[in-house]
């Protein structure tokens, strides 16, 4: 329509309003307010696709609400999100359901010696919701010019030209308005074409526009990418129970149910107890996907969390008031996509930040200071380099390798690796020498799927519809499913003998279901978007789709 | 080329109403808690109209989106803008604030001409489209009094549009069916009941919405003739939650049982009617009361409540009437009331005015306008008659009926029978099929002419929207959709014997209660199935009374294309719904076993009857998406609902909680929705079925 020329372009778009991507918009506007910057993320509204843990390390947030706000200590906003600082931080080891013993001494021990895990402590961070930062980071950014927009689904980039030259000129959106049958319904609306000088990838962990992206630039990573699984509920708790847990302590938990010393299971991962709203606790586990248990679930090991006796005191008779699921990506250092010609994080115009990139920091369990890091860094780059759109990639890796993100992830690089091939008993120690030991190539995640059984499968089935109502998913029910199987025929033929249909069970919402012998994702409009099932079915045969923009969970305070 | 005015409203957004969300003292809900959104069948109204744009085909069409309400409301005209709207006009003004439906549709009447005037060039090839009702008000009432203002045609409850000869045609909801209608002339109203395929706002339009200039009037700018609180005919009363029901969860033991339960279930009218109200009993007239000081008929117990008191201290000071209270007793009365209901001057002169006041506000009879097909007076009349019948006999006056159609007088026995005084006959060949503009003119005039003192009518798409213009046409108040009626004294105010009306509003989350105000009539239309109605008692004396009335071809405002009856669609106003879930294992097992079950219910227990589905038995494909039941499919309100191997979750459950009676069978004892349930059998379905239909079908 005549009325609408020109408006399909923007000088820099974004693609994901996370705390990366917003990090990335802020710094360009408060630098170089002429540059015009869109950020556009799937989500209804800001903070809905956004789930963490979280304790977040101040240091990056701070430097970027300084250049933002000035000001901003005493403001209620800050005062709301960011009123929970950790002073008491338990590291436990759980041995069977009702022993718990703390790791604090080995780790202050490492600390002492300056080995890898002794950076493993939170004091002094501040336990957030990361729903709700984001929601914050977002109206900071409009305030400074940007223009952020939700409800929109990025599809696609549009490469031109190829090799070094490549140059991408803009992202599309997803088709809105089809039927469950794929046709076009009266109100059908093609996915639009957005024109950009530089492209800002941001969409978190195995983002989908940056696969593609990676794909379609020739990046590499020098190994495989690792996730990990995170599921976790907000619990409403009791006065008593509140106060018992304080409003300040943060609790990771190793061990049992993911690991025990004998007798297996042998998983990577923990449980997690954070609080970040008054009588409110958060509980969660965050499982390696590398998990090899055909029957396993991250939700059955958080049911057997909440019912330790450590956590269940704090806990029991409360009410789950959210809960959703999320991976993050562990592969760490050498798993950040390179141009394998030039080194950069991206080609030409077209950059990668936060965990789209992967710059999860595994010796601290933590990525959103990272992200925001990175993101910062990326808008110092466009906002001094925007004249020379192809330069970007370039200036980004530069000032990115001057930074802490590049030297903590290089730390870090080999330790989920060096787990991930000895396990958490050989791999824990080893991994103190983790640096000076070969490069592992470590199996994507989708193949380490056995027949094995999980030892602590609960008999009642953990109850996902209840899962999914805390998460407030919704989908428009009409469209078409977007989560494609590659071949049927294996889920028919060969993958029901051989691991019995482990998506069925391990998919958080209770997507796949079984019909007519068959596993299908039958109820896509309950996906949580954790992406899950496209890393860990045994047979690589799940293609993740971005559903029509707006549909999804609602997280407010996760 | 025709333009397209989209009246399109703001509401809190009722599905995120949670428990937390009212005020723990007064019950009130705290709209500031809840986000706020576009009214879902205004934005529905939207995409009919960009459909009907694209339908005419012919470059040039407008699309105006215009609302009313708080600057905020800027939003949802940004929502438009976003979505095909090329303006948008804010009609905001704080004395507009705090309106009902009277002065809402004034002043947008008054900005509809405005738009006209100053940015269609004074066109008339212009329809105003909009959502049938808002989830807040659910009055349905606004584009209608709009219609009348205008005195436009008026299409209500549209589902769908195509291209005709001449105008459009739509196709609309009617009592029983679906009709084909074309509006005769052209401005009309067009009011959307449900058109689903909603527009996706554009990236580049929303950029382009963002910068666009809105509209913005103030009541001076359009200068309508009735303004905010003190324009509107009703007034809120009280706001208060909704009774909740709770669930008996009894585990029955034995089939027989079983149906026996499920029958009197069926037999039970409607619980709806006083749940939600605060009193059911009778009400005396002050003059047949044994004080005048007794004011226990007050509209709040809180009124009540301070009558009581005001009354016992007056009695403690020896003052016999109300007139005789002297400053020095009025200082006296306020120093000694009590903190909780501190009394101040203006306060205690009321009430003491309100002590005097013994004659009713309102003379007249209380009426009924009677609804009919095919030569059959409809249920909800009946019922409605049922309920004047009572509100007559504490006002002790008459019941009168108003029967109006090409010839029905041959109906007007079994009104009487049903416990009407006087049935007031309007026939007339124009009246043949029902046209609302003639319908309602014919209707006023008659009531014009005896002015009784309460008109009810049944909230159905037929008494929806004549029901409005009506009222707007004898500058009336209405309050729709009622559950539960009284008469009460509004003392304070100096009314005495005055309609209570109550009615859930957002979306069934609170209750409100509701008087009529600056007005001659107290108008209400009431939902079908909430009140009883009397026997018939054949033997009943009766007035026929003929009321002519003038109508040319002029009075008709649509043509009537086609009209169908009983369409296949799904019947969920069924008084029964008997649902399957994934547990019925396969389609050929859930078509059996549900066939067999609502036919025999049909057959035997003398019902309506519907069939349901969880959305697993759907995504299964046991049977069709629009039997779904629950948060993404239809939430339905039976008098019996029957889960059958239906686990109980969350999302299927919200969908039925308004159910009177929900009856579970599983042949797990630990389901989840023997929790949320009445009666449940436990075992397996095809053990069950064969003797649940053999007691079913036992007479
Ligand atoms: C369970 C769990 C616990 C964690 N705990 C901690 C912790 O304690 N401390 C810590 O520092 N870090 C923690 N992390 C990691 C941290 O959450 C992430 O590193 C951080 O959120 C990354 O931010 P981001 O902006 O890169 O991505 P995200 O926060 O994932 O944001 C990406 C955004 O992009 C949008 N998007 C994605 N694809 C598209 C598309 N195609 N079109 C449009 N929009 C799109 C999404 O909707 C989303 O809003 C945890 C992660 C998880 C899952
Ligand atoms: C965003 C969202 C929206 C949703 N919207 C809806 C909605 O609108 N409507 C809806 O229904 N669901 C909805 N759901 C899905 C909902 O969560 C449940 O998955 C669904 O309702 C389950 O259907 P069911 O009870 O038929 O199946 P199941 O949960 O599989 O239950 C089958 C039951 O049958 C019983 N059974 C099995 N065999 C027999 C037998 N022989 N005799 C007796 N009993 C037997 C079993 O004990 C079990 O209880 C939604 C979910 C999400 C996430
Ligand atoms: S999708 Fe993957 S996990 Fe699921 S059945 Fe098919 S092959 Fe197995
Ligand atoms: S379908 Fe895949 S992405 Fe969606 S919730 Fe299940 S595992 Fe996660």
């Amino acid at each position: 329509m005549a009325k609408l020329a020109g408006f399909n372009k923007v000088e820099v778009l974004v693609v994901g309003a996370g705390p990366a991507g917003l990090a990335a918009a802020i710094t360009i506007k408060k630098r170089q307010p002429e540059i015009g910057v869109c950020v556009i993320d799937k989500a209804e509204h800001a903070g809905n696709h956004n789930l963490s843990g979280a304790v977040i390390e101040p240091g990056p947030l701070h430097a970027l609400l300084d250049m933002a706000l000035g000001q901003w200590q005493e403001s209620e906003r800050a005062q709301d999100v960011l009123g929970h600082v950790v002073e008491k931080d338990k590291v436990l080891m759980f041995l069977g359901k009702k022993l718990a013993f703390s790791m604090m001494p080995s780790i202050q021990m490492a600390r002492l010696f300056r080995l890898g895990f002794g950076k493993m402590v939170h004091k002094g961070d501040y336990s957030v919701s990361i729903s709700k930062l984001t929601a914050w980071l977002s109206d900071i950014a409009k305030e400074v010019g940007v223009e952020v927009l939700h409800g929109f689904a990025a599809a696609d980039i549009i490469m031109n030209g190829d090799g070094s030259d490549a140059i991408a000129t803009g992202v599309k959106l997803v088709d809105q308005g089809r039927g469950h049958d794929g046709k076009a319904q009266a109100n059908f609306m093609e996915g639009e074409v957005i024109n950009a000088e530089v492209i800002i990838l941001a969409e978190g962990c195995d983002g989908l526009v940056t696969e593609r992206f990676v794909e379609e630039a020739k990046l590499t990573r020098e190994t495989a990418q690792l996730y990990s699984v995170g599921v976790k509920e907000m619990i409403a708790v009791s006065d008593e129970q509140y106060e018992k847990f304080g409003s300040n302590r943060c609790v990771h938990a190793m061990g049992y149910p993911l690991w025990t010393p004998l007798r297996g299971p042998g998983m990577f991962g923990g449980g997690i107890m954070y609080t970040h709203k008054k009588n409110h606790i958060t509980v969660g586990m965050i499982v390696g996907a590398d998990w090899k248990y055909h029957d396993f679930n991250p939700q059955d090991a958080l049911a057997r969390f909440k019912e330790h006796s450590y956590v269940k005191r704090y806990i029991e008779g409360g009410e789950v008031v959210e809960a959703g699921a999320k991976m993050i990506p562990e592969g760490g250092y050498r798993a950040v996509p390179r141009d394998p010609a030039t080194n950069y994080i991206g080609k030409n115009n077209v950059i990668i930040v936060g965990d789209a990139a992967g710059f999860v920091d595994m010796l601290r369990i933590k990525g959103l200071h990272n992200a925001i890091s990175s993101g910062m860094t990326a808008g110092m780059a466009v906002a001094a380099h925007f004249s020379f759109p192809e330069e970007i990639a370039m200036r980004y890796t530069r000032m990115l390798e001057e930074s802490r993100v590049h030297r903590d992830m290089r730390a870090a690089r080999n330790f989920r690796q060096t787990v991930a091939k000895f396990g958490n008993s050989l791999g824990f120690p080893l991994s103190v020498a983790a640096n000076w030991l070969p490069k592992f190539n470590i199996e994507p995640d989708y193949e380490t799927m056995t027949k094995a059984s999980y030892r602590f499968k609960r008999e009642k089935a953990f109850d996902k519809d209840a899962f999914t109502a805390a998460a407030r998913v919704e989908h428009r029910e009409e469209q078409p499913g977007h989560i494609k199987i590659i071949d049927p025929e294996i889920c028919y033929n060969i993958c029901p003998d051989n691991y019995d249909c482990p998506c069925i069970v391990f998919c958080p919402a209770g997507v796949y279901e079984r019909i007519h012998d068959e596993a299908r994702p039958a109820n896509p409009s309950n996906c949580l978007h954790c992406k899950t099932c496209q890393n860990k079915c045994p047979y690589d045969n799940i293609r993740w789709g971005v559903p029509e923009g707006g549909g999804g969970p609602r997280y407010k305070d996760m | 080329m025709s333009h397209y005015i989209v009246l399109v409203k703001q509401v809190p957004d009722v599905t995120q109403i949670t428990d937390n969300a009212f005020d723990p003292e007064t019950g009130n809900l705290m709209r500031g808690k809840l986000p706020s959104v576009i009214n879902e069948l205004d934005a529905q109204a939207l995409a009919f109209a960009e459909h009907m744009r694209q339908l005419d085909g012919t470059a040039g069409g407008k699309v105006i989106a215009l609302t009313m309400g708080p600057p905020m409301a800027e939003d949802v005209l940004r929502y438009s803008l976003a979505r095909g709207a090329d303006e948008a006009v804010l009609l905001t003004d704080r004395s507009l604030g705090g309106a009902d439906t009277w002065a809402t549709a004034n002043p947008l009447a008054y900005a509809v001409r405005k738009i006209v005037r100053e940015m269609l060039g004074g066109a008339d090839d212009y329809y105003v489209v909009s959502g049938m009702q808002s989830v807040d008000g659910d009055t349905a009432q606004v584009p209608a009094q709009l219609a009348e203002e205008m005195g436009l045609p008026c299409v209500a409850y549209a589902t769908g549009v195509a291209k005709g000869s001449e105008r459009a045609e739509f196709t609309r909801i009617i009592s029983g069916g679906s009709q084909k209608v074309s509006p005769r002339a052209l401005p009309a109203v067009v009011t959307v009941a449900k058109y689903e395929e909603t527009l996706f706002a554009g990236f580049a339009a929303t950029r382009w919405a963002r910068q666009k200039e809105i509209i913005r009037w103030s009541a001076d700018d359009v200068r309508p003739t009735a303004v905010g609180v003190k324009g509107s005919k009703t007034r809120v009363i009280r706001v208060f939650p909704p009774a909740k029901t709770q669930r008996k969860c009894k585990h029955v033991a034995s089939v027989g049982e079983f149906v026996q339960l499920l029958r009197e279930s069926l037999k039970k009218a409607s619980a709806v009617e006083g749940a939600n109200g605060d009193v059911a009993t009778d009400y005396v007239l002050p003059r047949k009361r044994g004080s005048v000081m007794d004011r226990s008929f007050e509209g709040t117990s809180k009124e009540i409540a301070s009558f009581e008191d005001l009354v016992g201290q007056l009695k403690a000071l020896n003052i016999e009437s109300a007139g005789a209270v002297d400053d020095e007793a009025k200082e006296k009365i306020i120093a000694a009331s009590r903190n909780g209901a501190k009394l101040n001057q203006a306060m205690l002169d009321d009430m003491l005015k309100g002590l005097e006041a013994v004659e009713p506000s309102y003379r007249g009879d209380v009426w009924v306008v009677a609804e009919h097909d095919n030569g059959q007076v409809h249920a909800s009349t009946f019922e409605l008659l049922g309920k004047a019948r009572h509100l007559a006999d504490s006002l002790e006056v008459k019941v009168g009926v108003v029967l109006a159609g090409q010839s029905v007088a041959g109906m007007a026995g079994s009104l009487i029978a049903g416990g009407a005084d006087n049935v007031y006959v309007i026939e007339h060949p124009l009246l043949a099929e029902f046209d609302p503009s003639a319908m309602r003119k014919s209707i006023a005039e008659v009531i014009g002419r005896h002015w009784p003192q309460i008109v009810l009518f049944a909230a159905t798409p037929q008494g929806r929207v004549i029901a409005p213009m009506i009222s707007y046409r004898l500058g009336c108040g209405l309050t729709a959709d009622c559950t539960s009626l009284d008469i009460r004294d509004s003392s304070r105010k100096g009314e005495i014997a005055v309609l209570m009306q109550t009615r859930p509003a957002l979306g069934g989350n609170v209750m409100a209660t509701i008087c009529t105000k600056d007005s001659k009539c107290q108008m209400a239309t009431a939902r079908p199935g909430v009140f009883k109605r009397l026997p018939a008692d054949e033997s009943r004396k009766g007035e026929i009374i003929k009321e002519e009335v003038e109508l040319t071809e002029d009075d008709l405002s649509l043509d009537v294309i086609e009209t169908e009856r009983g369409t296949g669609d799904v019947n969920f106003e069924a008084e029964i719904i008997i649902s399957g879930g994934k547990g019925l294992a396969s389609k050929s097992n859930y078509e059996d076993i549900l066939n067999q079950l609502t036919s025999t219910v049909a057959e035997h227990l003398d019902c309506s009857v519907e069939r349901g589905a969880s959305r697993a038995a759907v995504e299964q494909g046991f049977v069709e998406r629009v039997h779904q039941v629950g948060q993404t499919g239809t939430a339905v309100g039976p008098k019996v609902y029957l889960a059958m191997a239906i686990s109980g979750a969350i999302q299927h459950m919200i969908g039925v909680s308004n159910s009177e009676a929900i009856f579970a069978i599983n042949n797990d004892p630990n389901a989840p929705i023997f929790k949320q349930c009445d009666y449940y059998l436990v075992g397996n379905i095809e053990e069950i079925v064969p003797e649940l239909t053999k007691q079913l079908g036992a007479n």
